[in-house]
């Protein structure tokens, strides 16, 4: 790709929208010409002055009234039995669920969520990969993040690919693991997250504390650098998990010293 | 299962209708036909893509009855002066302005661009939704979403750059 051609797609390569095969492209051209190089920093640092914007929450009062109007007109629906019961109790728990996420639940429980939501749908990844180089690039060219893969395969546990995910409104770093039927969710959520202290049972494994706790039949192992906090959620038992988080603890420290 | 926070809605809201009561008033309406309508919902498709577009037609309905602003003329407008801008357009890869921006600049920017961008704009750039959600939201193919960002990220910086001018952080000969 020459230069016009790459600035023509600045904005899909920064914005993570560009097809991987065409990430190289770019970033061979951008290790040889400064110029396109700078045009693709300054593309990303005005995404992140974005980003950063404040976020605010609806007002409290708002929220008040318009769960009273859904409970409303839940109990009115059900009156007219112009739905069946059920749908009408699915659709008010949704949305009340919805206007209530905002409360923000503790940060891992909400990723039991996430990794059973995941674990439901057809397309759990926006990247399916098993190329743990791949993965890493396709989160930095999408968010700047460094993100590490942590290398599970010795224990039989293989890559399936990656997704930007949110958590507490925060982007957060998504991994999909398999071992066999069993997936492994490795969730990287940038520091500050919010949601205090992680809530679980404190736990020492090779000299490193790490918090546990269960929600829904699944396992979490969680811990917190000065960069993110880290959380695996998996049926996969606690020694297993405990494993990975050390194989990851000591990947994430070798990538940093680089 | 849905994810889109209340909070989410709200700030779109407020960015679209540059009016915090009429954006309560929005996203009050939209939750609630949400409601109404779940049962139309297919859930193999985007809720948070759903849930934008249901905010965005309460949104537009309004506009349309109250007569104001019309996203579709103002694109047209806009492409003219765009065109004449871009011939003449110099990137400045360096844009120190960006450390210099106070609280609120980005809003006031955002509020100055024509619906159209400022609608893409918006959900890619401050939601982070993707460019097929956007493209779903706003009912248009990719390439439109495509090129109105890149628009509206131009005229977005545009104003930045005069607010840093206001600030005295660039010089006028920039």
């Amino acid at each position: 790709m020459n230069c016009s051609e790459i600035q023509a797609r600045l904005a899909a390569y920064v914005d993570g929208e560009m097809a991987v095969s065409q990430i190289a492209a770019v970033e061979g051209h951008c290790l040889e010409c400064r110029h396109c190089a700078a045009l693709v920093r300054a593309e990303r640092e005005f995404r992140q002055l974005l980003r950063r914007q404040p976020r605010e929450a609806a007002p409290a009062e708002l929220r008040t009234r318009i769960l009273r109007q859904v409970r409303r007109e839940a109990a009115l629906a059900k009156g007219r039995r112009w739905l069946p019961a059920s749908a009408v109790a699915v659709a008010a728990a949704v949305v009340v669920a919805l206007l209530l996420s905002a409360r923000t639940p503790p940060l891992v429980a909400d990723l039991v969520d996430k990794h059973i939501a995941y674990a439901n749908v057809e397309r759990p990844t926006e990247l399916a990969s098993t190329d743990r180089r791949e993965v890493a690039e396709w989160f930095r060219s999408r968010t700047g993040l460094r993100v590490t893969v942590p290398d599970y395969s010795p224990s039989g546990i293989h890559l399936a690919g990656a997704r930007l995910a949110e958590a507490h409104e925060r982007q957060a770093a998504y991994l999909l693991y398999e071992k066999g039927r069993t997936l492994l969710s490795v969730f990287m959520v940038p520091l500050p997250a919010s949601g205090g202290t992680l809530r679980g049972d404190r736990v020492r494994y090779r000299d490193q504390e790490y918090v546990t706790y269960e929600r829904k039949g699944f396992r979490t192992v969680s811990w917190t650098d000065d960069q993110a906090v880290y959380a695996l959620v998996s049926m996969l038992d606690y020694d297993a998990l405990l494993e990975c988080a050390d194989r990851l603890r000591q990947e994430r420290a070798q990538q940093t010293r680089l | 299962m849905a994810l889109v926070h209340l909070d989410a809605l709200y700030r779109v809201a407020v960015r679209l209708a540059r009016n915090r009561a009429e954006a309560e008033d929005i996203v009050q309406d939209a939750v609630l036909r949400a409601f109404r309508s779940f049962h139309r919902f297919d859930p193999g498709t985007n809720c948070r893509a759903w849930l934008f577009t249901i905010l965005r037609n309460v949104f537009l309905n309004r506009v349309r009855t109250q007569g104001r602003e019309v996203p579709e003329a103002e694109v047209g407008d806009f492409d003219q002066v765009e065109m004449a801008f871009d011939t003449d357009v110099d990137r400045n890869p360096e844009e120190q302005f960006l450390q210099t921006m106070l609280h609120g600049d980005v809003d006031r920017a955002l509020t100055t661009l024509p619906l159209a961008f400022r609608e893409a704009v918006l959900l890619v750039d401050i939601e982070g939704l993707t460019y097929r959600e956007v493209a779903e939201v706003l009912e248009c193919p990719i390439g439109t979403v495509m090129s109105r960002l890149s628009r509206g990220r131009r005229l977005l910086r545009r104003a930045l750059e005069r607010y840093a001018r206001e600030h005295g952080y660039v010089k006028e000969d920039g």
